[in-house]
């Protein structure tokens, strides 16, 4: 066991802790993953709103291709013997604006295909939030590419990966937006959006696309979706693709090939186990379902 | 000889992929607002994102023997998916208050717990129970491995090719992981296509059209071998 390698895997799972987090709040604030449906359905259903919706693309694929920008402009940028910071802030910056250019032309065709049910384009709606999606996107880009660039760097003559740093960003790219589209967009859809209902239940189908449109002072807006959501789902986000990165990681340093993969055999039936202890903990607590 | 081991690698890494989509408890948009049960996001984008995961762990032992690059590829999936699966029943219990439950059988057929009562009516359950959860690992588990042995094929079919010669030598590597990403991609779209959306995982009466996806997936698979042997010269 190297201490430089364990150290560079932690540094990796930091980086990958905070891109996770960045990752989910900026999908919530531009519902790019499948809460997006109940954004899309309100006006049908007469609830106009001023939320984002740009999810003209998968959230994997789409945080895979701003990955893959920002990591092929780094790669680029570092053959011309630019400092790799500076070259990875600068590809960030680049997918950054990709970014604010794909949420635009995707929130203005999404909301003007609901014209027909008169929900407005708010161009002020629009203004407000890119600023944030593009920041959080940026955040998300720079620490991907980060973990790709460590894990291409030598240590000790050897480095962690053989793939490419462009090719490890768009896959480390796909692997978040899978992951935040699985994990913290479920604290939007099932929580943020049907904040009027009664907590301790899903969301039966009568009640789809009664989202939630007014906020404590005026309507409710996007950035009011990155602020609820901020507080759990995001940082459960970040969590999860940290341990991912971190463990995915670690027990091939720590414990070889054979072992490592033992190793993670043997976490994996503890993740199991984990599991079913959540689930008889949860029906301990809130009991069977009541109506009343 | 090389292109026979090839073309039958990349079909049983294709079944495996596309077995390993038909076992994953996914609940897509649905799932996403606790509608349904599993994790809330689409059949295709899920198993592409525990096979990313597997692909970078199997690309990491490149050069060692084909069941270690297999292994290593199921346990880095398998553990993006469990991890995945653990943190979106966290926050369906302390963040949205519900109990996992499914709703294609009333009892979870690995713990025997009831499942009816602890749905919220007028939902299609809610969570990832038990059940669904070794199922997601079992689907990851054949992804992954069926990831690895794609890898595996196409970088060691490449690597041998004559046109590689003049290249980096990192070249077979980049084009094997990008081909092996597409074969991914295409079987686990196929799958999802079998599935037609939703699935809770091997109790789910969905689940029994999976030896249709298997034999759409194999069929496909081989053609994918077929384009990369007309590609790298060979026939």
């Amino acid at each position: 066991m190297d201490p430089v390698t364990l150290g560079v895997v932690a540094l990796m799972g930091a980086a990958a802790t905070i891109a996770g987090a960045a990752e989910d709040i900026e999908s919530d604030i531009g519902s790019q993953s499948n809460p997006n449906s109940q954004v899309q359905l309100a006006p049908q259903m007469g609830h106009l709103h001023r939320m984002i919706n740009k999810a003209a693309s998968g959230e994997p694929v789409a945080f895979g291709t701003w990955c893959g920008v920002a990591g092929a402009v780094a790669f680029i940028l570092m053959n011309f013997n630019i400092l790799p910071i500076v070259a990875i802030a600068i590809g960030a910056t680049i997918a950054a604006l990709v970014h604010a250019i794909y949420t635009t032309t995707a929130h203005m065709g999404r909301i003007v295909g609901q014209s027909q049910f008169q929900q407005p384009l708010f161009m002020d709606v629009l203004t407000q939030s890119l600023g944030p999606i593009a920041a959080h996107g940026f955040i998300t880009s720079f620490c991907m590419v980060g973990i790709s660039y460590l894990m291409i760097i030598p240590l000790n003559g050897t480095a962690l990966h053989v793939f490419p740093l462009p090719l490890l960003a768009v896959l480390w790219g796909v692997t978040v937006g899978a992951i935040g589209s699985s994990t913290g967009d479920v604290h939007y859809g099932a929580e943020s959006e049907y904040q009027k209902f009664t907590y301790g239940g899903g969301t039966p189908v009568a009640i789809q696309g009664d989202i939630v449109t007014k906020a404590p002072l005026g309507a409710k807006n996007s950035i009011d979706v990155g602020n609820f959501c901020v507080k759990f789902g995001g940082p459960l986000t970040g969590f999860c693709f940290g341990a991912i990165v971190f463990i995915s990681t670690w027990i091939t340093v720590v414990f070889g090939t054979t072992g490592g993969i033992i190793a993670g055999l043997i976490i994996v039936v503890l993740l199991i186990v984990l599991n079913d202890r959540l689930e008889v903990s949860a029906r301990n607590k809130f009991g069977p379902y009541d109506e009343e | 000889m090389i292109d026979i081991m090839l073309i039958l690698y990349v079909a049983i890494g294709g079944i495996l992929i596309g077995a390993g989509v038909h076992f994953m408890p996914v609940g897509g948009a649905p799932a996403a607002m606790a509608t349904a049960t599993g994790v809330g996001t689409g059949t295709a984008m899920l198993a592409a994102g525990a096979g990313m995961t597997g692909l970078i762990t199997a690309a990491s032992m490149a050069g060692q023997p084909v069941y270690i690059i297999a292994l290593a590829g199921a346990v880095g999936a398998m553990l993006m998916m469990g991890i995945t699966m653990l943190v979106a029943n966290i926050i369906y219990i302390y963040g949205v208050g519900i109990v996992p439950a499914s709703s294609k059988v009333n009892v979870d057929p690995i713990t025997g717990r009831n499942q009816e009562i602890y749905k919220t009516p007028g939902t299609e359950g809610h969570g990832v129970p038990t059940s669904c959860f070794v199922s997601g690992i079992i689907g990851a588990l054949c992804g992954g491995l069926g990831g690895g042995l794609v890898f595996y094929a196409i970088n060691n079919t490449i690597s041998n090719a004559s046109f590689v010669g003049t290249l980096d030598p990192s070249f077979a590597t980049v084009l094997a992981a990008i081909i092996a990403v597409s074969a991914f991609f295409i079987n686990s779209v196929i799958a999802s296509y079998n599935i037609g959306g939703t699935i809770e995982g091997f109790q789910d009466p969905k689940f029994k059209r999976i030896g249709t996806g298997i034999i759409s997936c194999a069929i496909a698979s081989i053609v994918i071998a077929i384009f990369v042997i007309l590609m790298v010269g060979g026939i």
